[in-house]
């Protein structure tokens, strides 16, 4: 079953990424001028996902891998091309950034469980299982600033894979926490894609990706510069890229 | 459609609730300062006017607590939206969930701070009038009141993206507002004064909220209608606006 088809997407940001003072835009009379520089961040990107499939997205940083998965997951639009999605997405794109200080781990369970889709009773109904993969029980009504990075991204990604996603996005998820937590969360994310779902792993761990993924798709400076089978293509990779 | 309408409503609300949580994070008297910061303010007001601009108006005491609580509903809400989505950056670039549900949650948040404002006007209302059922009216010119806010608030927290200086700007024009606006006193028609309150909509909402629980009247048809119009349209255009704008906004925080 084809999970994901993405077709010839394109993007391209203005390089003038950021707000400026409204007086100066004024006084410039900038907002006459509609034509600015930009870059081309991705270009003519195409490829199918199928169930039961882990995709790798490997490639530097700035190659346009977050992008990508920000345009999949429809944070951001493409400006060309089409993309055909099959099932609920979940994103994990330096997730744990974006949870709340001052709420406890509880709190910020339901939070992002809203956030992901899921109602309060459904949320009420699989937090035990939540807070139990998440192994912070004893965290459960502390307020979140006095987590580390790694007990953040365990919260985010224990919250994530308990909201039936169908095809869940996972960037740079692993790199942040203890070796333990790491192999189960890899394991979980095995039994899942076992019951029919996919996954992109974007991580700069190849050896990871190698071992777990059934196809990866290299990407540099926003073109696909290979796709093909783990092996093949992370050794195409590091002969440009070296160890 | 129902369901989608309903996570929309879960997501706000529960935005709403622990938004409000956090605002009295660490504070000792939590949330009573939502009780004593109008009445504290509305008492140095009383004090300094009642014997001068207010001497000629009926229930000054009212009419005073009316105007501050509407203008200081309106003012949080608005000044908050202007950094709403960049203090929350991380969280809009890591999930889609619907943005102006984030929006709608702010106002959420300050509605419920206001409930507790009507409280205290109640309160105010029965020691000062034998009749206070009209005062019970007020939540529906709130609910027209909200949805003009939250209309405004989708067009800061849109525009502040694209220009930085929006929040100092909007500073400056609710202080013109506050002024302008008859909040403490009253203004005669035909003067300079009140034909440019024709413009404000905050002069609309105040005035019928005043003319229904201080004065026991409806307010002319005309001033109701233009109330319900300038918080439909002003709803439609920032929807429209926040819509048209979300992919260019997550794109430059």
């Amino acid at each position: 079953m084809e999970r994901m088809i993405i077709k010839n997407i394109s993007k391209e940001f203005k390089k003038e990424k950021y707000s400026k003072p409204i007086l100066k835009t004024i006084l410039n009379l900038n907002l006459l001028k509609f034509k600015k520089e930009s870059t081309k961040v991705l270009r003519d990107i195409s490829f199918k996902i199928n169930s039961n499939e882990i995709v790798g997205l490997i490639g530097k940083n700035g190659s346009g891998k977050s992008t990508l998965l920000r345009i999949i997951s429809g944070i951001y639009k493409q400006d060309k091309g089409k993309i055909k999605i099959n099932g609920k997405i979940i994103s994990m794109i330096n997730l744990y950034t974006g949870l709340q200080d001052m709420l406890t781990m509880k709190e910020n369970i339901y939070l992002l469980g809203i956030l992901f889709g899921l109602s309060k009773k459904e949320i009420k109904n699989r937090i035990k299982e939540i807070i139990k993969f998440s192994e912070l029980e004893e965290y459960v009504n502390t307020k979140l600033y006095k987590f580390s990075n790694g007990m953040l991204q365990r919260i985010a990604f224990s919250t994530a894979i308990y909201c039936n996603p169908k095809i869940l996005l996972l960037d740079e998820v692993f790199e942040i926490g203890d070796e333990k937590f790491r192999k189960k969360s890899i394991r979980k994310m095995k039994q899942l894609v076992k019951e029919g779902i996919s996954i992109i792993l974007v991580s700069h761990d190849l050896e990871m990706i190698e071992k777990y993924c059934n196809k990866v798709i290299w990407i540099e400076d926003g073109v696909i510069k290979e796709e093909g089978n783990p092996k093949d293509t992370i050794k195409k990779y590091l002969t440009v890229h070296g160890e | 459609m129902n369901q989608k309408i309903k996570k929309f409503w879960d997501l706000s609300f529960y935005l709403a609730k622990s938004g409000f949580k956090l605002r009295n994070e660490g504070s000792y008297l939590g949330i009573v300062w939502y009780l004593l910061n109008p009445i504290l303010f509305f008492c140095l007001l009383f004090i300094v006017f009642s014997q001068s601009l207010g001497s000629e108006i009926e229930n000054y005491a009212i009419y005073l607590f009316i105007g501050i609580i509407m203008f200081n509903y309106f003012q949080s809400i608005t000044i908050e939206s202007t950094e709403l989505i960049k203090n929350n950056r991380g969280l809009f670039k890591s999930i889609n969930f619907s943005k102006s549900a984030f929006i709608l949650g702010n106002t959420l948040k300050f509605l419920f701070s206001h409930l507790l404002e009507f409280l205290v006007l109640i309160l105010f209302a029965s020691i000062i009038k034998e009749n206070i059922s009209n005062v019970l009216t007020y939540p529906l010119i709130l609910i027209f009141f909200t949805l003009f806010t939250l209309g405004i608030s989708l067009l800061l927290s849109s525009i502040c993206i694209f220009f930085v200086d929006t929040k100092n700007i909007w500073i400056f024009i609710s202080k013109l507002i506050w002024f302008g606006t008859p909040i403490f006193y009253r203004i005669k028609e035909g003067t300079l004064i009140y034909k440019v309150n024709l413009l404000n909509p905050l002069y609309y909402f105040i005035e019928i909220t005043r003319e229904i629980i201080i004065y026991n009247r409806l307010p002319n048809l005309q001033i109701i209608s233009i109330g319900i119009l300038f918080s439909i349209s002003t709803l439609i255009l920032g929807l429209i606006i926040f819509e048209k704008l979300k992919y260019k906004i997550m794109e430059r925080i």
